[in-house]
């Protein structure tokens, strides 16, 4: 049976979608006139799905062949699904018009192992030489390295993309063994040391490089992710870590049964918020966490923090450095910034912080403002849990993006 | 007092002037005769090109590049009642700049939030902006946005379509950023025509469609959340939310 394209964009976008690595911000490429294209340094959606997701890429598979059998993946060889694949020129033509109508900021490519590593590369190239050298393409690319193929062909994709990326997977090499036999880690992190020696040659600065992990699938702790993620960002080895609720598509006697599993949507949007508190607020994961614990559901991971530090708080807002402020349960990056413009002006008290759209919902109970404090609950774990909880609308909206623009504030 | 001006740049910049040379203490400034009666009195601004001049070029000499910017880009928020607030703001900076970063000054508070509200709904725009391909091969788009983005949309077009040829369609304001040919900027678009689509451009809006589906995960299904995201205004003009 022959496929329209039609039918192939449908079941190689179904195929990507599991992948949430799709941002596709912090890049500087900028633009020349004459070419098509330019990318924007603070990423644009182009829309949003109806789990609430932004489409900023065309993310798709080249490819829906995998000669793997990785137990959580529905593109494994052993199951029976309907397979097929673009060639590199109907997937170049279709992302450069998408991207002319603005439905999208670029391409987001990646592939299931046709035949083997160093063949789907090469397509993959393929795909990427038309666009940069035929179509003068000048948008966005983020292209999966393939693990295990060749070095060359890695550092032709340095070359060519904005962002490349290759996922550990699961968060140990233990899971790894369990559900991915075709896999190590070391085999997964070899294409982004690749890339990152690479382009380190040619300049000082290395290609932008991410990497995700599914969540759920396997029995590891919130402590020990962290501490992987931590330790990739101290290697500075990658740019983001991107986490993803397991969604049970395969039967598998080391895996949750389909029928019974739920996606863990809310310890996926914890991880992000401590994710955020790692690259942003200067946490480190064994602040956060202590050896094998998980994240709190019910309290966001600084405010459980604060709970458990109480004896450095109450804080004075209009004293502590912006490091301090932005450790208030309630108050993020923006807010303390707005503090500290505002405070030279004027001595800052309750009033004035509501005025300047700071909510205290949270923060009331953790400083000291002017004359302000609040005096009702006293500083101690359980009275304040309950106060929390009863003043909390901390409704979790889980998404499977990362919604830091738009509530990257925790 | 209430003062009333034409609602243009050059007759607010008027306003300002004679805000200086008559001491005017307005407490109202409204674009248009307000529909309900009051008792107050009213002073009409009449716009004066060499006034407001006067008024640019100083504005130039006091403040900064990006303060200027945002006395543009709140004058651009047409459909919010700036002006009062407008007005203390270049008070305030022509008093003392260091005046504009007192955030605890409630004109200076709403200025700076309105100004990113503005930004805000340009980024928006940036992704939800939907071109179509003409039949003579120009990329068309409508838009209706709450605040007039028309010149940032334009600039940032420019860069992205490089040598295409596009235009931006702003249907409520009866405006048009245009790319043609050496000429690109804002023109008045009296009448428009329904164009011709080319060819392709109905294939490619089915394969966005389909794309758009698909990779919606059926497990995560939060329609709230999508439109906190994507409110329904937004909608009028990116096919993948439209039936055929
Ligand atoms: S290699 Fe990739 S596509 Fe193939 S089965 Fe494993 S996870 Fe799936």
């Amino acid at each position: 049976m022959k496929l329209s394209i039609n039918d192939k964009i449908a079941i190689l976008a179904d195929g990507a979608k599991y992948d949430v690595s799709c941002s596709s911000s912090g890049s500087d490429a900028s633009y020349k006139t004459g070419e098509l294209g330019n990318t924007h340094n603070s990423g644009i959606c182009h829309t949003f799905t109806s789990d609430g997701r932004c489409v900023s890429l065309l993310k798709v598979l080249l490819s829906n062949v995998c000669v793997y059998d990785c137990a959580y993946c529905i593109n494994r060889v052993s199951n029976d699904i309907p397979r097929t694949a673009f060639t590199p020129r109907e997937l170049a033509d279709i992302t450069i018009n998408f991207y002319k109508r603005n439905y999208i900021e670029g391409l987001f490519l990646s592939s299931g192992i046709i035949k083997n590593e160093d063949h789907t590369m090469l397509l993959l190239l393929q795909t990427l030489r038309i666009l940069r050298h035929e179509y003068k393409f000048n948008g966005y690319i983020h292209v999966k390295l393939i693990p295990g193929s060749s070095k060359e062909l890695i550092a032709e994709a340095c070359l060519l993309a904005n962002r490349v990326s290759s996922n550990i997977e699961l968060p140990s090499s233990k899971s790894l063994a369990l559900l991915a036999p075709d896999k190590t880690k070391e085999k997964l992190l070899q294409p982004l040391k690749h890339a990152r020696e690479i382009t380190m040659e040619r300049n000082a600065k290395p290609i932008s490089m991410s990497t995700q992990m599914i969540i759920g699938a396997t029995g590891e702790s919130d402590f020990e992710i962290l501490k992987l993620s931590s330790n990739l960002y101290q290697k500075a080895l990658l740019k983001r870590v991107y986490y993803s609720a397991y969604i049970a598509v395969n039967n598998h006697k080391n895996l949750p049964i389909p029928e019974f599993s739920v996606p863990p949507l809310k310890r996926e949007h914890r991880l992000y918020q401590a994710d955020w508190l790692l690259r942003f607020y200067g946490f480190s994961y064994d602040e956060i966490l202590r050896e094998n614990e998980n994240l709190d559901i019910q309290f966001d991971p600084k405010t459980f923090w604060a709970l458990q530090n109480l004896h450095l708080f109450p804080v004075d807002v209009n004293k502590v450095s912006q490091e301090v402020l932005i450790r208030i349960p309630g108050i993020g990056i923006r807010g303390a910034i707005k503090i500290l413009q505002a405070r030279r002006f004027k001595k800052l008290g309750f009033e004035d912080l509501r005025n300047l759209k700071i909510s205290l919902k949270k923060a009331k109970y953790f400083i000291i403002a002017d004359k302000d404090y609040q005096k009702s609950i006293p500083l101690y774990e359980d009275r304040l849990k309950l106060a929390l909880i009863k003043s909390a609308q901390d409704i979790i909206q889980p998404s499977l993006f990362d919604m830091s623009i738009y509530t990257g504030e925790i | 007092m209430i003062l009333l001006y034409d609602g243009s740049f050059e007759g607010f910049l008027t306003l300002v002037y004679e805000v200086y040379y008559q001491k005017l203490e307005p407490k109202v400034i409204y674009k248009k005769i307000p529909s309900k009666l009051c008792f107050e009195e009213i002073y009409t601004i009449e716009t004066d090109i060499n006034k407001a001049k006067k008024v640019f070029t100083s504005l130039q000499k006091t403040f900064s590049k990006s303060h200027l910017n945002t006395i543009y880009h709140v004058f651009l928020c047409d459909s919010q009642n700036f002006e009062y607030d407008l007005l203390s703001f270049i008070q305030l900076g022509f008093k003392k700049q260091n005046n504009l970063s007192n955030i605890t000054h409630p004109s200076i508070f709403y200025i700076d939030t309105l100004e990113k509200e503005y930004l805000r709904l340009a980024h928006r725009m940036y992704g939800f902006v939907r071109f179509e391909e003409l039949d003579d091969k120009i990329f068309y788009a409508k838009v209706e946005t709450k605040f007039n983005i028309l010149i940032l949309l334009g600039n940032h077009f420019n860069k992205r379509l490089g040598n295409h040829p596009f235009i931006i369609h702003d249907i409520h304001r009866s405006l048009a950023y245009i790319k043609e040919n050496n000429f690109r900027g804002i023109k008045e678009v009296a009448a428009f025509e329904t164009p011709l689509h080319s060819d392709d451009e109905k294939h490619f809006k089915t394969l966005w469609k389909t794309f758009f589906h698909s990779v919606a995960i059926e497990n995560r299904k939060n329609h709230k959340l999508q439109k906190q995201l994507v409110p329904l205004i937004y909608r009028t003009y990116m096919c993948e939310f439209q039936d055929d």
